[in-house]
């Protein structure tokens, strides 16, 4: 019926799937916020718009700010755009490059973003930049035990860390989706993608107020076309971690299983929609719950960590 | 590691929300809160027993189930909020603030306390014929979690609490390892819980005449 997709194409469409569609799910999930909040919202192409318009814009940087404060934000999308190679983002089997990193890899990579945005803030000086990143690696180092454990439960289920095994697993069985080791791992793994999107408990993802940043005061020294990749990368991560969610954990079902191009273009435009309906749930939860004060975090960090460890310890003893 | 069967899986699955549901019991602030809790997590272990007996072919336990939900969904919570005069008591001092550690620590301490539970009862091996092992386990670490619920909260209504969600424990670890109880015993455990509301409410009552709070705090003070 139709044509064969050769593999170095499907490898590449995964990476532009990811670069392309993640301001376009931005748009939409801010559009939904807005129609939830009675408001009639951006356009869905708003995100677009901004980084061309971001892109024509002059660049600045602090006076005593070193060549590294420039070259954080390339650093940091370039390491979002290779965890695309690593999870299954439109394909059931394994391409040739999604073996170079298992599910520690990708984090590594995310961690090595996170980092060298935070590191560029502290070079800035500015006591905005210096609050957000010393925030974004505090907080971070208290999400990080959740993440632990939902890899433990990965590798209890699969018996090893790789993205693809896992989403195999899920798709093998309907007793595997019923799994409360599963189950409990999912949603310790969804708490920690809104914490780590800003959305709850006490971030304001798109404000300016000082009380509730964390990632967003970390650009405040960038501008033009470096500013631009910071938010192009924010929305990359939000995609990705999004993609990690539906296509390894909850419904990896709608990959191409071949190299049709007719399954690979299916296989697109089903990550799209799993991602929107994502960020529609996202959306609807950011607005339904008030923010918490800062010293909260503590609290909801312990509530994802309860789901993450009681999800190995289901797994460890009944091995269900 | 090979799956469970949807069985298996879905009786896992009740069992481990009910053990979310003890930690959240935990962490709420407010007395209707808590209550509301216990109902949703005594209607789960209905939900449990009809699993069950769908399964096995138990006709038994469909009563079960409804005599349960009767009396732990819609009885206990009444008369609950009733002895609490739940619309008086929200700014009843010292339940709000009645923990002796702060939340996340608190939720810590009974995370630690769960996994003694669960590795405990995980380690008995019980599998009959259908007993998920799991659920077995979960029921062993709710009932340690149900004992810090008791100790960590100073106030009478989050102890009232925690022992009735006890009993919701100890009903779950005798649905997957006895489910062909006799219908007679089971509704005498039931009859039990009736007791304890009796009792549990008499004591509320007493101490609120007394200390004029449900905090029990202050009970360790000398009073001349």
């Amino acid at each position: 019926m139709s044509a064969a997709v050769p593999i170095p194409v499907i490898q590449l469409l995964q990476v532009l799937t990811v670069a392309l569609g993640a301001p376009g799910i931005t748009g939409v999930i801010a559009k939904v916020e807005a129609r939830l909040q009675g408001r009639r919202g951006p356009r869905v192409l708003q995100p677009y718009y901004d980084l061309a318009k971001l892109c024509r814009k002059e660049a600045l940087a602090p006076e005593r700010a070193s060549w590294f404060f420039l070259a954080a934000p390339l650093i940091a999308v370039a390491a979002y755009l290779t965890i695309p190679l690593l999870i299954p983002v439109l394909t059931t089997y394994g391409l040739p490059l999604g073996y170079m990193g298992d599910i520690l890899g990708g984090g590594f990579l995310l961690s090595l973003a996170s980092f060298v945005v935070a590191t560029a803030a502290l070079e800035t000086g500015s006591p905005y930049a210096q609050l957000g990143s010393s925030r974004a690696k505090t907080f971070s180092a208290i999400t990080e035990p959740v993440v632990l454990f939902v890899v433990f439960t990965v590798a209890l289920l699969t018996g090893t860390d790789l993205p693809y095994a896992l989403a195999a697993t899920v798709r093998s069985s309907a007793g595997q989706v019923v799994r409360p080791g599963h189950v409990l791992a999912s949603a310790a793994l969804f708490m920690v993608i809104l914490h780590e999107t800003g959305r709850i408990p006490v971030e304001t993802h798109t404000g300016t107020n000082e009380f509730g940043m964390i990632e967003e005061a970390r650009s405040f020294e960038h501008s033009g076309p470096y500013f631009a990749l910071l938010k192009w990368g924010s929305e990359l991560k939000q995609l990705i971690l999004f993609t990690i969610l539906a296509d390894v954990f909850v419904v990896p079902w709608g990959l191409a299983s071949t190299q049709r191009l007719g399954a690979v273009l299916l296989a697109i435009v089903a990550l799209l929609a799993k991602a929107v309906a994502i960020g529609v749930v996202v959306a609807v939860i950011d607005n339904l719950f008030a923010k918490l004060r800062l010293f909260k975090i503590t609290e909801y960090a312990a509530a994802a960590f309860l789901l993450a460890v009681l999800g190995v310890f289901t797994l460890y003893v009944g091995g269900a | 590691m090979s799956p469970p069967g949807v069985y298996e899986g879905t009786a896992n699955v009740i069992a481990a929300l009910m053990l979310l549901l003890e930690f959240g019991m935990l962490r709420q602030a407010l007395i209707r809160d808590q209550v509301r809790l216990y109902a949703v997590q005594s209607a789960l272990i209905s939900v449990l027993a009809i699993v069950i007996a769908a399964d096995r072919d138990l006709p038994d336990l469909y009563a079960l189930a409804g005599l349960s939900a009767a009396l732990k969904v819609v009885a206990v919570p009444l008369v609950l909020r009733r002895l609490l005069g739940v619309p008086a008591s929200e700014d009843a001092p010292g339940v709000a603030g009645s923990y002796t550690l702060n939340p996340a620590s608190a939720v810590l301490t009974c995370i630690g306390l769960a996994a003694f539970g669960f590795f405990c009862f995980g380690s008995f091996r019980i599998s009959g014929a259908a007993a998920p092992a799991t659920a077995l386990a979960i029921a062993g670490a709710m009932v340690f979690v149900a004992f810090g619920l008791m100790i960590v909260r100073r106030d009478v209504a989050s102890q009232a609490v925690g022992f009735f969600s006890l009993e919701n424990a100890i009903s779950l670890a005798a649905l997957v390892v006895a489910a062909g109880l006799p219908l007679i015993l089971e509704t005498a455990f039931l009859f039990d819980l009736l007791v304890a509301v009796v009792v549990f409410g008499m004591l509320i009552r007493a101490h609120h005449a007394r200390a004029e709070s449900l905090s029990t705090a202050d009970l360790t003070r000398l009073r001349g």
